[in-house]
């Protein structure tokens, strides 16, 4: 009778263990990493003024907003759901967000109102989620369809604040949030620590391992006696919270809260998971691919951009980018279970 | 795996819609392996699910070493020493082997107050496990959906006897295996039974019952129709008790 290989951790075993979640995950990252340089010199060669430092912090800057959407929806697409709503929830948070820091912004740099417009960004986005979380989990509905429904409504009542129309009168402190910083701007730093934590909720704690097991079987968790209801209200409340907090940078970075401010961002959110190699079949994906996959899509848009290319043509670029990466995830899945020697006992090896 | 425990059930009655899944059945259960036959419609399914937890009885009472439990969910169970291996397993392909073994239950180390998994910990126990009971995996790192039908249900059998069941039951734990691998997985568990442990096994096979089992237990529309030694009786007496050309004993 054969036994299992040794417990002595190897340096295979130990970066397994290290890495956690995402060590399954680290070839397709290496790979995305090798498709986004091969894109960064590409466009280097072909497009005079790409690689420069003010591109360079373009398409970091582009990228923050609607990673800050994919990260939440990464997870929840981890989990085999979807959430559409995410979009509008950045919508709304940023206008509540902004009435408040407007209506109560006099004089002065306004420190504290901005602190103060952060924290109800982050607590509308977070009671949003939780909402479709609650609704999903509770009524057993559709997170497709909830979270069509609550776009609608997320979206509905950012234009019934607003009555469809932007506002501004900020303090200046929220502009130097999203637009200066040290070295980098704040919006950015804050882009990456929001990147972080999510990372490490995913790959190194109970939650984030219920996530994956949610999305490969959710039987599994249920039976494990996981309370899927708790954890499906939390999970939905954290992509709200990615969206409160990129409603507020929004708001920030272009000095004007919108109610359509987060109209282009769900496609794109849910681009950069995907081609990050988060299968929409649910139970594999990473924070660090969808991290590659939302620069992929702005070193696209950026380098047409610089290109002089027609603003459309972005659109198709991300359209068969996802589609190309929908159909490597699958075949590369696909190769797995194929390769799988499922005739092999128990006992034998 | 701590030694078996008796689970007892008395006078349980289920319905479904107004048709009879169980009739006043009433059984004991040591250590040793019990198996459980009868014909589609028998009632074993809901039986074994009383036991799990996954359905209550309308009627009956239930004791575990002569305590009376109340078994309303599977966690339940679990909490109670009571282990299931599912049909279907109820493991999650994407994850490895020690992440299911240890799937609702896993070991944190706290950094700064903050819960991580502590997957060297995890990882080990695992390996420990998989060895005591000599269940062959490639390494407790293999995603589950790399791992054969055999392998897998090793698996989710080493995350009852990691946890310390004291009550083991198999639904069908066989069906979806060829013939290689349900004979490394019978191996595996008269190991397990041969610990002196409780396992409740339910089975459509009866020449591997015959073989294997310490006592069979017969039902036939929802009613134990007998209960006997395998070695005090034969396929076809069995086969007449299921099939209701003999009655109940």
């Amino acid at each position: 009778m054969l036994h299992p290989k040794s417990s002595d951790p190897s340096t295979n075993i130990r970066l397994r263990i290290r890495l956690g979640a995402n060590f399954p995950y680290l070839m397709g990252n290496i790979r995305i990493f090798g498709i986004l340089l091969l894109l960064v010199i590409a466009f280097g060669i072909v497009a005079p003024g790409f690689l420069t430092v003010v591109s360079a912090q373009s398409i970091l800057v582009s990228t923050a907003l609607f990673l800050l959407l994919a990260l939440g929806e990464t997870m929840v697409i981890i989990s085999g759901g979807i959430d559409l709503s995410i979009g509008s929830m950045l919508a709304l948070s940023g206008m509540i967000s902004g009435v408040v820091m407007s209506h109560f912004y006099h004089t002065g740099q306004g420190i504290m109102l901005s602190v103060i417009g952060l924290a109800v960004a982050l607590a509308v986005g977070l009671c949003g989620g939780m909402i479709n979380g609650i609704v999903i989990a509770k009524l057993r509905l559709n997170p497709l369809i909830v979270t069509l429904g609550t776009m609608g409504i997320f979206l509905g009542i950012a234009e019934l604040i607003s009555n469809g129309l932007p506002i501004a009168n900020f303090p200046p402190f929220l502009f130097a949030v999203g637009n200066n910083g040290f070295g980098l701007p704040w919006l950015l730093w804050m882009t990456i620590v929001t990147v972080i934590v999510y990372g490490i909720v995913l790959s190194w704690t109970r939650f984030g391992r219920y996530v994956y097991a949610y999305g490969a079987s959710n039987d599994s968790v249920i039976r494990a006696g996981v309370n899927t209801a708790m954890h499906t209200t939390w999970l939905y409340g954290l992509a709200g919270l990615g969206a409160g907090l990129a409603g507020y940078l929004s708001t920030a970075h272009f000095e004007t809260a919108s109610p359509v401010a987060g109209s282009q961002y769900l496609l794109v959110a849910v681009a950069a998971a995907v081609i990050g190699g988060t299968t929409l079949q649910g139970g594999e994906g990473s924070i660090g691919g969808t991290v590659i996959g939302a620069l992929i899509i702005s070193v696209l848009e950026n380098g047409f951009v610089i290109m002089g290319l027609a603003s459309f043509w972005q659109l198709v670029a991300v359209g068969a980018m996802v589609i190309v990466a929908v159909f490597f995830n699958d075949i590369q899945r696909r190769r797995k279970i194929t390769a799988v020697g499922r005739t092999s006992p128990a006992g034998e090896n | 795996m701590d030694n078996g425990a008796v689970l007892r059930i008395e006078d349980v009655n289920k319905s479904y819609a107004g048709i009879r899944a169980l009739q006043n059945v009433s059984a004991r259960f040591g250590p040793g392996l019990t198996a459980i036959i009868g014909d589609n419609g028998a009632g074993k399914s809901t039986f074994m699910k009383i036991l799990s937890g996954v359905t209550l009885p309308d009627t009956g009472s239930l004791f575990l070493n002569d305590h009376l439990i109340h078994i309303a969910s599977p966690f339940a169970a679990r909490k109670l020493g009571i282990e299931s291996l599912y049909q279907d397993l109820a493991l999650a392909d994407t994850l490895n082997v020690y992440a299911n073994m240890f799937l609702g239950r896993e070991l944190v180390r706290r950094v700064l107050g903050i819960p991580f998994l502590d997957e060297r910990q995890m990882a080990r126990l695992a390996t420990e496990t998989l060895d005591q009971v000599r269940i062959n995996i490639p390494s407790v790192h293999t995603m589950v959906r790399s791992l054969s039908g055999g392998q897998r249900q090793a698996v989710a059998l080493a995350r009852a006897i990691h946890f310390k069941a004291s009550v083991l039951l198999l639904d069908e734990p066989t069906a979806a295996l060829g013939p290689k691998e349900t004979d490394s997985f019978n191996q595996i568990i008269m190991a397990v039974v041969r610990e002196g442990k409780t396992v409740i096994m339910v089975t459509h096979n009866i020449p591997q019952m015959m073989e294997m089992a310490d006592r069979v237990i017969i039902m036939r529309a929802g009613q134990i129709v007998a209960q006997t030694d395998p070695k005090d009786t034969s396929q076809e007496e069995i086969m007449a008790f299921m099939v209701g050309s003999r009655r109940a004993v």
